[in-house]
């Protein structure tokens, strides 16, 4: 993606999202002038730089809302709800075009339609007067009557010819085009685009008015319709038409209404005895002598005449439709009164289904671009040589499946069917061979079209080869690509385009992409440890080599590589910083949205907005308050009828609170809803067997509260529907564990709930403690960690088997962290005999973990473990200690 | 020069641009009964199109390329029906 593109998408994200606030924000106070100008300013700077790229779907509708914010701005339009909806609409599609543009930096053409009918949407809300350009928009197809009479101008020829290309299986359009006053001062030349248009039967240019005298003419205003009838595919001509699709009008033409003989009179119907003996032949199914009367006549009558016209039409429907009964009679009648046939309740579609099996006109066959069959073919190849392969590997049915994965999608793109694909797939798997999947394939290469240079026939079996250097080429190819595309800073980056003069005050703020600052975030990680490793290097320079005084300087210098290093990673972790706003920002949005469709009164109220977090701490925490949020709306917050009998005001209110405390960032989410009642809970957690009835009796409520957290809790529905059951907060807790954070649930009944989330400000430096165990080193973070203890013997007692000792009048249970590893292995007592102890705090109860030693406790950059040992709950990562070792962070909360 | 003018003969290039239209325009006020050769024309702009359509000049050669030919016939009411 180019440096521009990438701008552009970056500042379009940003511009979606403000003027979507700004439509909030209007909502409250709809009179606002400054929140107006404001959304005009940001939906008509979004509009210019989609202009700056071939994206005309989303420069229309953003134009149409441009304009709508104008004469909001104005006074003309007044801001209304339908309009909020709108535009909101509009803005939906734009974000989702965004999306498309991300993905592969263009906009399909089939967006057309959509955009519009949203920019339609978007100018019927403007009054009349302002839109003069929008008229046609307004009247996008004229009456069928008004088709039919210009159909009847264009010549009997085009109109045979028509009708001949419409009963061969096209499909035939009527265009009306109607250049913009302004175009040529567009760069448009309308003249050319009406040239481009493949197929076209019959055209002409029209004035749109009188021409005035020469010297009044303005020839740069353009006043020239042109009118076309084509037998162009629709998409062709919508791909044609995108960057003026309100300027076109395209209708399809029912070949019947092409059929208007024309012509002299002459004196009137006096040919009876012709349509006498016609309809004998016509009853008599005598076609040919149908054909030859009518030719024998119409060599007779001058070309001039209606009679001959209608002769002319009667051919080419023998030609062209013999079984068209109906219209051949109603043609030689329509000889007796010299008027147009009446061809209501006939149409050409009825046509082709009675004779000719004529392909339906509207499916277009699947285009080939001989590049892609190369590649199709070229993949099929490397199928063949995977199958080649020898069948004893383990994996084979793994890799029959993903052969015949790849074959049936390759040719569902083909447009062909994949049933046989499955048959064979099945028969390989019960006889463990690739046989069976071979064979077809074999088969289907000598069936399917070859690219040029026709390969592989079924007996080359071996000669796979042949084409395995182009399924290698193709793939190299496609590296290549990717690497250019994706390659490195600065690799394929244009120009930087300096930004828009009038958004020079954001001009402040760099934009950077995030993976730079994470690798900052990695390099001053780094940075940390190798710093950590000069008192390792001081402690050799005075016991291995002797040199107290170097050790000091050594010292000296780590002091004040330390603090730089500390600033450092103190100020890149500023760049991280992000508020929380950034993730709030949408549940205005989200909350209106929601509560309208459940027939709610909802006041939400944001509250410490500018609260900042490490980005990976606040985006860990989007989808958590959603579905946090959602459940409030859904079960919390009751219907305001329900409320107002409980005495509580109709529109329910939701909180959301974020606060920094000390190194944490507490989010505070509570409603003034129904509460949850305990004894349901606890009900609904012994019909699920998640507690016994010893414990059903035993809990306080406010445990049986916090059994909503409880894994199981929730129904399968819940966790794939986030709005679903009330439930699935488990999913949440886990979402917030795993960034370090503690959910707490509080509720009353017929007051409310309130849910509390701790999050840590950041989660790039983890404060741990070492600890030995088995002559090993493990960390635990800190904030675990409730206090260390040397404990006698004699301190600890037994209870039943587990040990347990009293501390400060509390009974604390112990637990050797070797029996937890699986160490075969006693807790190691120091001099005293005394044994250390570990408190930490599982789920609001102290734990003692009992380990050899204790050791410093250390910043480190926690690293998360790879791939499959991400698994290992246990174990929160792994960190880089000073002299070079691994350390092993351990993670309480999973270990027990 | 999409057009090059001389005496009361008006030459055509391959491609007319919008540009010419104004010029085609004074030439035509100034000579009403100026001829015009369209054989090297391939296409012109809309803006050239309105101006012949307008004036409706006297056309000595048509266009060799047949479909620009066709459209400007149509245009100015060449062909029966148009």
């Amino acid at each position: 993606m180019n440096a521009l593109l990438e701008q552009f998408v970056l500042e379009a994200r940003d511009s979606l999202q403000g003027i979507a606030e700004k439509l909030m924000a209007l909502e409250e106070a709809p009179d606002s002038a400054e929140l107006m100008v404001e959304l005009f300013r940001l939906v008509h700077t979004l509009k210019g730089n989609s202009g700056l790229f071939e994206f005309p779907e989303m420069t229309r509708v953003l134009h149409a809302g441009e304009d709508l914010m104008d004469s909001v701005r104005n006074g003309q339009v007044a801001y209304s709800r339908e309009l909020a909806d709108r535009l909101l609409d509009a803005m939906d599609f734009v974000g989702l075009l965004m999306d498309e543009v991300e993905a592969t930096e263009a906009i399909g053409p089939g967006h057309a339609e959509t955009s519009n009918g949203l920019a339609q949407g978007l100018r019927a809300l403007i009054p009349a007067a302002d839109i003069a350009e929008a008229i046609p928009l307004a009247d996008p197809a004229p009456p069928l009557a008004a088709e039919a009479s210009a159909l009847a101008h264009i010549p009997e020829a085009a109109r045979i010819a028509a009708w001949r290309e419409a009963a061969a299986g096209s499909a035939l359009f009527w265009i009306n085009y109607h250049p913009d006053d302004e175009s040529f001062f567009k760069g448009e030349d309308p003249f050319h685009q009406v040239r481009q248009i493949p197929r076209v039967i019959w055209g002409a240019a029209v004035a749109r008015a009188p021409w005035p005298r020469l010297a009044d003419l303005d020839c740069y205003r353009c006043q020239t319709d042109f009118q076309l009838l084509v037998a162009t595919a629709r998409a062709e001509l919508d791909e044609l038409f995108r960057y003026t699709p309100e300027q076109v009008s395209i209708q399809t033409v029912e070949p019947l209404a092409l059929v208007v003989p024309q012509g002299h009179p002459n004196g009137g119907p006096v040919y009876g005895d012709f349509v006498a003996e016609a309809l004998q032949l016509l009853a008599a199914d005598d076609v040919d002598g149908l054909q030859a009367a009518a030719r024998s006549l119409l060599e007779l009558s001058s070309p001039a005449l209606w009679l001959a016209s209608d002769l002319r039409w009667l051919l080419a429907i023998i030609e062209t439709a013999p079984d068209r009964r109906e219209i051949l009679r109603l043609l030689i009648e329509s000889l007796n009164t010299l008027t147009q046939p009446d061809w209501n309740g006939l149409s050409m579609a009825a046509a082709a289904a009675e004779h000719v099996p004529a392909p339906a006109p509207e499916v277009e066959p699947p285009v080939f671009a001989d590049e892609d069959r190369a590649r199709c073919h070229a993949i099929l190849a490397a199928q063949a040589e995977i199958l080649a392969l020898a069948d004893t590997a383990d994996w084979l049915p793994g890799r029959l499946k993903a052969v015949a994965k790849t074959l049936s999608a390759c040719l569902a793109y083909q447009g062909e069917c994949v049933d046989e694909v499955e048959e064979a797939l099945a028969a390989a798997l019960s006889a463990g061979s690739a046989g069976p999947l071979r064979a077809w394939l074999a088969a289907q290469e000598g069936s399917t079209p070859a690219p040029a240079p026709a390969k592989l026939a079924p007996e080359q079996r071996n000669g796979a080869a042949a084409s395995i250097p182009s399924a290698a080429q193709i793939i190299e190819e496609t590296l290549t690509a990717d690497a250019r595309e994706s390659g490195g800073p600065g690799a394929g980056e244009g120009p930087k385009f300096g930004r828009r003069a009038d958004d020079a005050q954001v001009g402040k703020i760099l934009k950077v992409d995030q993976a730079k600052v994470d690798l900052l975030m990695n390099l001053i990680g780094e940075m940390v440890v190798a710093k950590n490793s000069l008192p390792y290097l001081a402690n050799r320079a005075e016991n291995q080599f002797g040199v107290r005084e170097l050790s000091r300087e050594i010292k000296a210098e780590y002091a004040v590589i330390n603090r730089i290093a500390e600033e450092m990673q103190d100020a890149i972790m500023q760049v991280r910083m992000t508020p929380i706003s950034f993730v709030l920002q949408r549940f205005p949005r989200l909350v209106r949205d929601t509560s309208r469709k459940l027939g709610k009164e909802v006041e939400l109220v944001l509250e410490g907005e500018d609260t900042e977090a490490d980005k990976n701490v606040v985006e860990a925490l989007a989808d958590p308050l959603v579905h946090i949020v959602r459940n409030s709306l859904d079960h919390g917050l009751e219907m305001p009828d329900e409320r107002e009998a409980a005495g509580k005001p109709r529109a329910g209110k939701l909180t959301i609170r974020a606060a920094q405390e000390s190194d944490r960032v507490l989010i505070t989410i509570s409603d003034d809803g129904r509460g949850i009642d305990p004894s349901v809970i606890k009900r609904k957690a012994y019909e699920k067997g998640i507690i016994d009835d010893a414990t059903l009796h035993r809990l306080t409520d406010q445990e049986a509260i916090n059994l909503v957290f409880a894994a199981g809790f929730s129904t399968a529905e819940a966790v794939s529907d986030l709005s679903g059951r009330g439930v699935g907060m488990d999913v949440v807790r886990g979402a917030i564990d795993r960034v370090g954070g503690t959910v707490g649930l509080t509720s009353e009944v017929g007051k409310g709930t309130t849910l509390r989330l701790s999050l840590p400000l950041s989660m790039a430096v983890t404060n741990v403690m070492i600890i030995e165990a088995n002559a090993q080193i493990f960390g635990i973070p800190m904030d675990m960690v409730v206090e260390t203890v040397r404990l006698p013997r004699a301190g600890i007692s037994r209870i039943k088997q587990k040990k347990t000792t009293v501390l400060r009048d509390r009974i604390v249970p112990l637990v050797a962290l070797n029996d937890l590893l699986g160490v075969q292995a006693e807790s190691v007592a120091n001099a005293d005999d005394e044994l250390a102890a570990l408190v930490v705090r599982i789920g609001g109860e102290p734990i003692g973990l009992l380990v050899d030693e204790f050791r410093e406790v250390v910043d480190v950059i926690l690293k998360p473990l790879p791939g499959e040992f991400a698994k290992l709950g246990c174990y929160a990562g792994t960190a880089l200690l000073g002299d070079g070792s691994v350390l092993l962070v351990l993670n309480p909360k999973e270990l027990f | 020069m999409g057009i090059v003018y001389d005496k009361n003969r008006a030459h055509f290039a391959d491609f007319v641009s919008v540009e010419d239209a104004e010029g085609l325009l004074e030439w035509l006020q100034a000579n009403p009964k100026g001829k015009l050769d369209l054989a090297a024309c391939t296409h012109l702009h809309t803006a050239n199109l309105q101006v012949l359509m307008a004036a409706k000049p006297n056309i000595v050669s048509w266009p060799e390329n047949a479909s620009l030919a066709l459209w400007i016939q149509g245009a100015l009411g060449f062909i029966p029906g148009a």
